[in-house]
Formats: structure tokens, C-alpha cells, sequence
């Protein structure tokens, strides 16, 4: 499959502190591609730049072949994007929201694709609720349904299921498997393991902004161990080296 | 309490050093009090124009402004703790964890900024006046019943319009009868001493009296006390719901090249809290004091001055309606979205434009009640210039987060001096030809140009970050 996301050297500073550094990586189309790492390796600000976002300090990316330097609008508007905090804007209610987004994308289909993700994640009750009244859960559940609205061929989700109880954590994990079936990419960023590794079809690990480990699970995962296991010996290995 | 309220002053002032840094915010009320200092300099010139009794009235009422332009914490109520650095403020949110109840949050939030205006705003304006009061012949005495004066001033500007915007909020019906009653007692006091009451601070500059100045404590502290008591929390746990109201606004508003942000921007204005509430405390009332203001100065101008001031007054106020449509919005909502920072800057003008009608019928409706009915086109010039100007400005410098202006010292005083300049020059050109002030109308030109400059400044900063 062709490559959706492709990195050289991407790094990103904030004055003295290195938040990426020079991460190489390589997306395949139609994989659930898993970005894990400890809190504060990186993984959020590698999304940021890879969706426009925050402009990268050295390196370049292109994503389903646009440039995110040169054109982080167009790279939006291809991709569907989950943000580390959700921030639907306050005063709209939920259905209003999912009505500015389809506007905003200019996507016609949007009522129709709304009303379905209302009754998947099965808070159609909050439909006509202000997003600040909503419970994070909720508002999760609407940052999610944004995301996908528009049936993007690449997500990019940080942290997607934090907030969400097991029976919903569940019906995400279910229907990201099955939208990557259809020939779509997830980029999923998390730190919960588990998750990683009853999804995922290939991962990269990231520890203090750098690349430790990336490939296919059976690669990752050599002699059957658990990823959890492989994960912590490359930190503490990447830590002991510190 | 005391341990929540220091808290929040010491992370007020962290926020605003990480911003601009420690020395940078120190110098904020540094600079106001030289500004003061300076100023202090011209009053024998001033006074040679204008009696010196006019000059305190004056002082007194900006103050009073000032006040009036912060005090609006009913219109929003807690959801001004959010407004104003979003979760950056965060022992607002921490504290909610704490055994203290939403009111005594917002309390603490209140007095602290109640504190940080004193001290960075009211303060060292007396300090500049004490430090300059011996080279212009200025009496101690005066000096030190300013440094009473002047802070009551604020305060019950602020006091009142809080009391005001929180009666607004609770019950519209009671909005009107302390409106009526405010405005009988007014007529009954006129009819009593045979002119305006003088204002309790004002009263006390010009003739110190423990009584008064018990008088007008007691009134500020009843103002604050009042509206904390009618302060309706709005618990986390609540719901609003409200029908589909922007699907009809997109339709009616497509013929703008964002109707989407524009429809948005509608909506938050609409459901803040602000809407009409916005119009009347921000502007109105705002707009009404500044009138009587100027109406002091009526003797020493010619007779369509007050309007000419008085419509530059309106432009720089107009151009503050650009924060009202940026005070609910974090760019960081637009970050999982195909658009970028010049197109929410552009909508916001937009909507900014689309709002205008309403400074433009309020200078309007002062010309013709002021007699100047015939000089009401070059009147609307004079505000439409200067706002345009001004608002053009203020995204130049502070893009999508005009609330810098109020606390980054070299963005305010570039902001100062690149509006005052032009609009100093406009009120003598209008002062010397009262149509003169339609020339203003050529400040759209470079307002244009200021906005495609901003544009391109903030499509270079990482703004979806914030």
C-alpha cells in the first residue's frame, strides 16, 4: 500500500526543550497504526505537526501527499483529526456543532452521517444540549463523531478513548478495526497498551521525543512477548542510556 | 478563602510573566504612573482652558469609565473565570475541588481582579500625580484625597455596573424597577438640589468628609455585597438546550465568505450572557457616560465639539465589539478543522462590520438630540474611521487575543499611540471644519492594509496551540 503519512527528521523545539527529534516514519495506507509512548514523549506534538497544527522547527512531512509546512489547511481538510483535549466550542449544542463542521468541510452528507453517530455512540439525548454542558465522555463522543464525519481515508487520534467507558471503548475499538478494513488509516496515539495491542497493525514508540522502535507487532513483538513487555524494555533501556 | 484569593493573585501574575515576561508586566504600572507624571505637567496648561474643578470631574468620570468597562462579571457570571485565560487559570478550576462553594470562588476571582486594576491601573496614576504634584504647585492635600478619590472612583464603577449586569442576568423585570428607581431618585435629587448631585468620589476630592467617604464605602461595599449574593452559580452539572438556531442563520448569512464561523460567532454572542446585555453595558451605558463627559467641556468647544469628541470616543469603544466576538472562542477549537487563522480573523471582521449598525444609530441619535443633526454625516465618519482603524490595530497587535492589549504594556502603548495619533489629528481637523471628519473615512485604507498585515503576522504563529 501506498505510504499516507510520510516523515524525515521531523523534530519540533520549544526554546531549550526538544519535544520531537528528527523522527523518521513511514504510514502504509489501510493500517491502524498505533503511536505509543510515556506521558511526554512527544506523541501529541508529533500529531500537531503532522496535521498543520504546530509547524515543525526542522524536518518535513507529507501527509496523503500534501506537505504539512506548506499547506496545513489543505492537510485538515483531507484528514479527520481527534485533538488531545476535546474543545467543541461552548455555545453551540452538540447537533449544532456537528452542523458547523459539516459547513465548514463543506460536506453535504453531514445530517444524515450525524444522525447515525448520535445512535452509534448512543447520545442522541444531547443533541440539542450546549457543548458546555456535555460530560467529557459526551464531549469525546462528539469530538469523535466530528472526526469521522466527513468519512475521512486518514484519522489522526490522540487519545481517543480516555474518556469513555468500557462498553463505548469497546464499540470505538470495533468500528476503528472495521473502518480500517474498508481501505481507510487510523493513526492512534496513546499510552494505554492494551488497546494498542489488541488493535494495532503496526506501531512506533516514542520516549523523550525520539524514535526508539518502530514496525508490524510480529516484528515488535518478537517470540511472542507482550507489547507491554517490549515497551518497557526499550524505555528503560533508552532511560539507562540517558 | 484568604489562601485561595492569594493563590490566584500569585497565578495572575504567573500567567502574565510567562507571557511577556516578569520585567515586562512590572512595567505596566511603571509606565501608567509616568504617563500620569506627564500629564500631571500639562494640567496649568489645561487649566488655562478649562476650570480646574472641569479637570477633576473629568479624571473622576474616566475612572468611573474604567470601571464601568471592567465590571460586567454579572453578564457571564463563573463563566468568566473560564473567559479569561481558559484552563491557564487554573486554580479557578483546581479550587472546585476544595470544600468552598462556586460563589466564594467567584468571590476570591472578583477581588483579585478588583486588586490587580487597582494596583496596575488606578494606583499609579496617583503616584504619577504625587511625584510630579510639587513642580506644578499641586497641595498635598489635594494628592492625598485623590489617592482616596480616584480609587472610589473605580470602584463604583465597577460596583455598580457588576450590581447591574447581575439584577440584568437574575430578572429582566427586576432590571427595570432599579433602572426606574435609579432614574427617580436621580429626578427627585436634581429637583431637591436644583442640579446633578455631585458624584460621592468627586465630592470627596473637592472636599474630604469622613461622612462621605463612609457614605460612599458603605455604598460600594453594599454594591459587591449585593450582586455576590444574587450570583446565581452556574453549576458544572447543568443543561442548556436550546433548538437548532444555526442551521437558519447559515442559510441567512451565506452571502458572507464565512457564514459557517460567522453563524458560530453569532450564537456565542447571542447565548454568553451577551447579545443585548453586551450592546447596553458595553456600549450604551459606556457611551452614555462618555457623553456626559464631554457635555463638561461643551462651554470651551464650539458647538458640534462635544459631538466630534464624542463620535471618536464611539469609534474607539465600536472597535472593541472585535473582543466580544473573540472573549468566547479559543483557537484551539479550530484545530481539528480545514481553517486557518486568517479566515477566522476575516469572519470576525465581518461579523465586526455586520455589527456596526448599532454604534452608528447610537452617534447618530446623539446628533440630532444634541441639535447637530446637519453635521450627523461627518459624525458617523469620525466613528466608522476610527473604529475601522482601530479594530484593524488591534488584530494587527493582538490577533485573536485582543485581551493582550489590556496586559502586555508595549502592545497597549503601541496600540495607544498608533490609534491617538490619527485620532488627535481628526478631532482637530473636525474641530477647526466640522466636515473635516468625514476625511476619516480614508482610515479604512490603511485599517485594510493593517488587516492583511495581520493576517499574515498570525498565519505565521502557532495560534491553534493556545
Amino acid at each position: 500500500m501506498a505510504l499516507v503519512i510520510e516523515a524525515e527528521g521531523l523534530s519540533k523545539r520549544y526554546g531549550e526543550t526538544v519535544a520531537v527529534d528528527s523522527l523518521d516514519l513511514a504510514v502504509p495506507g489501510g493500517a491502524l497504526f498505533g503511536l505509543l509512548g510515556p506521558n511526554g514523549s512527544g506523541k501529541s506534538t508529533t500529531i500537531r505537526m503532522l496535521t498543520g497544527q504546530a509547524k515543525p522547527s526542522a524536518g518535513r512531512a507529507r501527509v496523503l501527499g500534501v506537505d504539512v509546512a506548506a499547506d496545513p489547511v489543505g492537510v485538515r481538510r483531507l484528514v479527520g483529526i481527534i485533538p488531545e483535549q476535546e474543545t467543541p466550542p461552548s455555545f453551540l449544542t452538540a447537533a449544532e456543532y456537528l452542523r458547523f463542521v459539516s459547513a465548514v468541510r463543506d460536506f453535504a452528507g453531514g445530517e444524515k452521517a450525524a444522525q447515525w453517530w448520535f445512535d452509534f455512540l448512543d447520545f442522541g439525548d444531547k443533541r440539542d444540549v450546549l457543548c458546555k454542558d456535555l460530560s467529557r465522555g459526551t464531549r469525546q463522543k462528539l469530538m469523535f463523531a466530528q472526526a469521522f464525519l466527513h468519512s475521512p481515508r486518514l484519522a489522526l487520534i490522540d487519545e481517543p478513548l480516555v474518556n469513555f467507558d468500557p462498553i463505548v471503548q469497546h464499540q470505538v475499538k470495533e468500528f476503528l478495526v472495521e473502518y480500517v478494513k474498508r481501505g481507510n488509516t487510523v493513526f492512534l496515539s496513546t499510552h494505554i497498551l492494551e488497546v494498542a495491542e489488541e488493535i494495532c497493525t503496526g506501531y512506533a514508540v516514542l520516549h523523550r521525543g525520539r524514535l526508539l522502535a518502530t514496525g508490524r507487532p510480529d516484528e515488535l513483538r518478537e517470540g511472542g512477548r507482550h507489547l507491554s513487555d517490549v515497551f518497557l524494555d526499550l524505555v528503560r533501556r533508552e532511560r539507562g542510556h540517558a | 478563602m484568604r489562601d485561595l484569593f492569594v493563590a490566584m493573585f500569585r497565578e495572575e501574575w504567573r500567567i502574565h510573566a510567562v507571557l511577556f515576561g516578569d520585567a515586562v508586566f512590572a512595567l505596566l504600572p511603571v509606565l501608567v504612573g509616568a504617563m500620569a507624571f506627564m500629564g500631571t505637567f500639562l494640567v496649568p496648561l489645561v487649566n488655562r482652558a478649562l476650570p480646574a474643578g472641569d479637570l477633576a470631574s473629568i479624571v473622576h468620570a474616566l475612572y468611573l469609565l474604567l470601571g464601568v468597562m471592567v465590571g460586567g462579571f454579572g453578564l457571564v457570571g463563573n463563566e468568566v473565570m473560564n473567559r479569561r485565560f481558559g484552563q491557564a487559570s487554573f486554580v479557578a478550576y483546581a479550587a472546585r475541588t476544595l470544600p468552598l462553594s462556586e460563589r466564594q470562588i467567584f468571590s476570591a476571582f472578583v477581588a483579585k481582579d478588583t486588586v490587580y486594576y487597582l494596583l496596575f491601573w488606578v494606583l499609579p496614576v496617583v503616584a504619577g500625580v504625587a511625584v510630579a504634584s510639587p513642580f506644578v504647585g499641586l497641595p498635598p492635600g489635594a494628592v492625598l484625597c485623590l489617592l482616596v478619590s480616584l480609587p472610589l472612583s473605580f470602584l463604583s464603577g465597577l460596583s455598580g455596573l457588576f450590581l447591574v449586569t447581575t439584577v440584568w442576568s437574575r430578572s429582566r423585570a427586576a432590571f427595570a424597577v432599579l433602572a426606574a428607581v435609579a432614574v427617580i431618585a436621580a429626578g427627585a435629587s436634581v429637583r431637591a438640589t436644583g442640579g446633578i448631585p455631585p458624584f460621592p468620589p468627586l465630592a470627596l476630592y473637592r472636599s474630604f468628609s469622613w461622612a462621605v467617604l463612609a457614605g460612599t464605602g458603605i455604598g460600594i461595599g453594599a454594591g459587591f455585597g449585593v450582586s455576590l449574593l444574587l450570583f446565581e452559580p452556574r453549576s458544572p452539572g447543568g443543561e442548556h438546550r436550546h433548538p437548532d438556531r444555526f442551521t437558519g442563520l447559515l442559510r441567512r448569512l451565506h452571502a458572507l465568505p464565512y457564514p459557517a464561523l460567522t453563524a458560530r460567532d453569532l450564537l456565542d454572542l447571542w447565548r454568553s450572557g451577551g447579545g443585548v446585555g453586551q450592546v447596553l453595558f458595553s456600549l450604551v451605558l459606556p457611551l452614555g457616560l462618555c457623553w456626559f463627559l464631554l457635555s463638561l467641556l461643551g462651554p470651551v468647544l464650539p458647538p458640534y465639539g462635544v459631538l466630534t469628541l464624542f463620535s471618536v470616543l464611539a469609534g474607539v469603544l465600536a472597535s472593541t465589539i472585535y473582543t466580544w466576538l473573540t472573549a468566547f472562542d479559543s483557537p484551539g477549537a479550530y484545530a481539528c478543522l480545514p481553517v486557518a487563522p486568517g479566515d477566522l480573523i476575516r469572519s470576525k471582521l465581518g461579523l465586526f462590520a455586520l455589527l456596526h449598525p448599532v454604534p452608528a444609530a447610537i452617534v447618530l441619535g446623539a446628533a440630532v438630540l444634541s441639535g447637530n443633526g446637519p453635521y450627523a454625516a461627518p459624525a458617523l465618519g469620525l466613528m466608522l474611521g476610527v473604529s475601522a482603524w482601530s479594530a484593524g490595530i488591534m488584530v494587527y497587535l493582538a490577533g485573536l487575543s485582543p485581551n493582550l492589549l489590556v496586559y502586555d504594556p508595549r502592545v497597549l502603548f503601541t496600540y495607544l499611540f498608533a490609534v491617538g495619533l490619527p485620532a488627535a489629528g481628526l478631532i482637530v481637523l473636525d474641530l477647526l471644519d466640522p466636515w473635516s471628519g468625514l476625511a476619516a473615512l480614508l482610515l479604512v485604507v490603511p485599517a485594510v492594509l493593517a488587516v492583511r498585515a495581520a493576517v499574515h503576522r498570525w498565519e505565521e504563529a502557532e495560534i491553534f496551540l493556545s
